[in-house]
């Protein structure tokens, strides 16, 4: 199986990374001051990080952030899911956030038949639990969330009591590559944008899959960076260094293609893979959570909640750039465990 | 932490066998009350580790569950309503989750587990 393309910084010090060791070898010597600075930065960066630590650094990115998000954007942290014929307004966005969740179990085939419906959800990267209570309450199932956040899981606990659904939905603490379950436990795997958080996608992916019983459905919704052609071994250099600094405000460790997930979904023996790309059912997405950013209260609230916050919003228009380029892409991955 | 939840926990310290189930510590617990479904109950009673849960809610001084339990129970609504409160009622605020082979604790802050392991136990 191909190795997954490393585009960013690894979060731990050992070993060059393939996108450092391809700008070492192409850049020419120059010893010009700005070369300098910016190999400084980069190196000081890389001693932060591997400091901090990638899951720390996630934790404290969404301790930090996560209220504010909230405030203004509701309890789902993902993507709307728009109609890319129809211009979206600001009044569009929550539903379209829910309509994200509906598409992406309709993609999967979940049957709308009530005796066969989900008995068990585990929301993987659950964020303040929008998609676990909207699960539980949609099928009447038993769901359970796992975060890097304690203030997330605090929070989704908090709304899922007031909600009457603490009976139905529990939080932990955990880590997405060393979940706390059992084997086959869930029927209904969930994935909404966490897969981006993951250093290692096959370690992600293998969770998902253990914690799935026979027959169980298997859902990621994430961002991925384009497949590439057959004639590259990488991204462009400057593709790389876009990425590069959307990881670095956002706590991404790597970025991968959606062809690498359908391989490693094929080397698990999961079937019914399908996968789409529904970059153009998101974009207006990003200019809207820019334009929240920009009223008073996103400005105000912004300012409040700390540094990591406001440099994930100054990086909201690389997001933008991304999508724009065809580099990134807004992926849905669904598969089946084998009876 | 719902005892139905401490029933799917486990230890994934690296290198433990069998982590499971963890051993409850409670130093605070609240009752909530649930609505019964006992349609619930009986399809989520093959999935439960009977050991663990009756464990479970003697350290929380919940002591009606009978110690080991069948199927054919499930016909009697007064083992129903025990199952449902100790299953579903009893929330654990305060305490911790311990493997039972490292003795490692995990954390319950406000009723959340933190499974998240250190660096060199993964």
């Amino acid at each position: 199986m191909a190795t997954l393309l490393r585009t960013c910084e690894p979060f731990d010090l050992r070993g060059l990374s393939s996108a450092r060791r391809f700008e070492k070898e192409k850049r020419k010597p120059n010893p010009s001051r700005v070369l300098y600075q910016r190999r400084s930065q980069r190196s000081s960066f890389r001693a932060a990080m591997a400091a901090e630590g990638l899951k720390k650094g996630i934790a404290e990115f969404y301790n930090e952030s996560s209220g504010l998000w909230e405030s203004i954007w509701g309890e789902h942290m993902h993507h709307g899911f728009y109609d890319t014929t129809t211009p979206a307004s600001f009044s569009d966005h929550r539903s379209a956030q829910i309509r994200m969740v509906d598409e992406a179990l309709r993609f999967a085939c979940v049957p709308e038949d009530s005796s066969k419906w989900p008995k068990r959800v585990v929301d993987v990267g659950c964020g303040i639990g929008g998609s676990s209570r909207y699960l539980a309450k949609k099928y009447g199932a038993q769901c359970q969330g796992i975060t890097l956040s304690p203030v997330q899981a605090q929070r989704a606990q908090a709304l899922a009591v007031a909600e009457g659904l603490a009976d139905k939905v529990s939080f932990q603490v955990a880590d997405a590559l060393d979940q706390p379950f059992p084997d086959g436990h869930f029927d209904l795997v969930w994935s909404m944008e966490s897969g981006e958080h993951m250093p290692d996608k096959n370690k992600f992916v293998s969770e998902l899959t253990r914690v799935a019983a026979p027959g169980a459905t298997i859902i990621i919704v994430t961002w991925c960076h384009r497949d590439l052609s057959q004639s590259e071994d990488s991204l462009k250099p400057d593709e790389i260094t876009l990425l590069n600094k959307i990881c670095n405000a956002y706590y991404l460790p790597e970025w991968c293609s959606p062809s690498d997930y359908v391989k490693i979904a094929e080397s698990l023996s999961l079937k019914d893979i399908k996968t789409a790309d529904w970059s153009d059912n998101v974009a207006p997405f990003w200019p809207a959570v820019i334009q929240s950013a920009f009223t008073w209260k996103g400005f105000i609230s912004l300012l409040r909640s700390g540094w990591k916050s406001i440099k994930g919003a100054l990086v909201m228009p690389l997001m933008i750039e991304g999508y724009n380029k065809k580099l990134i892409k807004f992926t849905i991955i669904t598969c089946r465990k084998p009876e | 932490m719902r005892l139905l939840t401490h029933n799917m926990l486990s230890s994934n310290v690296k290198g433990v066998v069998n982590g499971f189930p963890l051993r409850l510590e409670a130093s605070t617990w609240v009752e909530k009350e649930v609505d019964f479904n006992a349609d619930f109950l009986r399809s989520v009673f093959p999935k439960i580790d009977w050991p663990a849960l009756f464990g479970a809610s003697q350290t929380v001084g919940y002591v009606a569950l009978p110690e080991s339990a069948d199927a054919s129970m499930l016909e009697s609504e007064d083992f129903l309503k025990k199952f449902h409160h100790a299953l579903l009622e009893i929330h654990v605020e305060e305490g911790a989750l311990v493997c039972p082979e490292t003795g490692r604790r995990f954390p319950i802050n406000k009723g959340i587990p933190n499974m998240l392991l250190n660096e060199d136990e993964v």
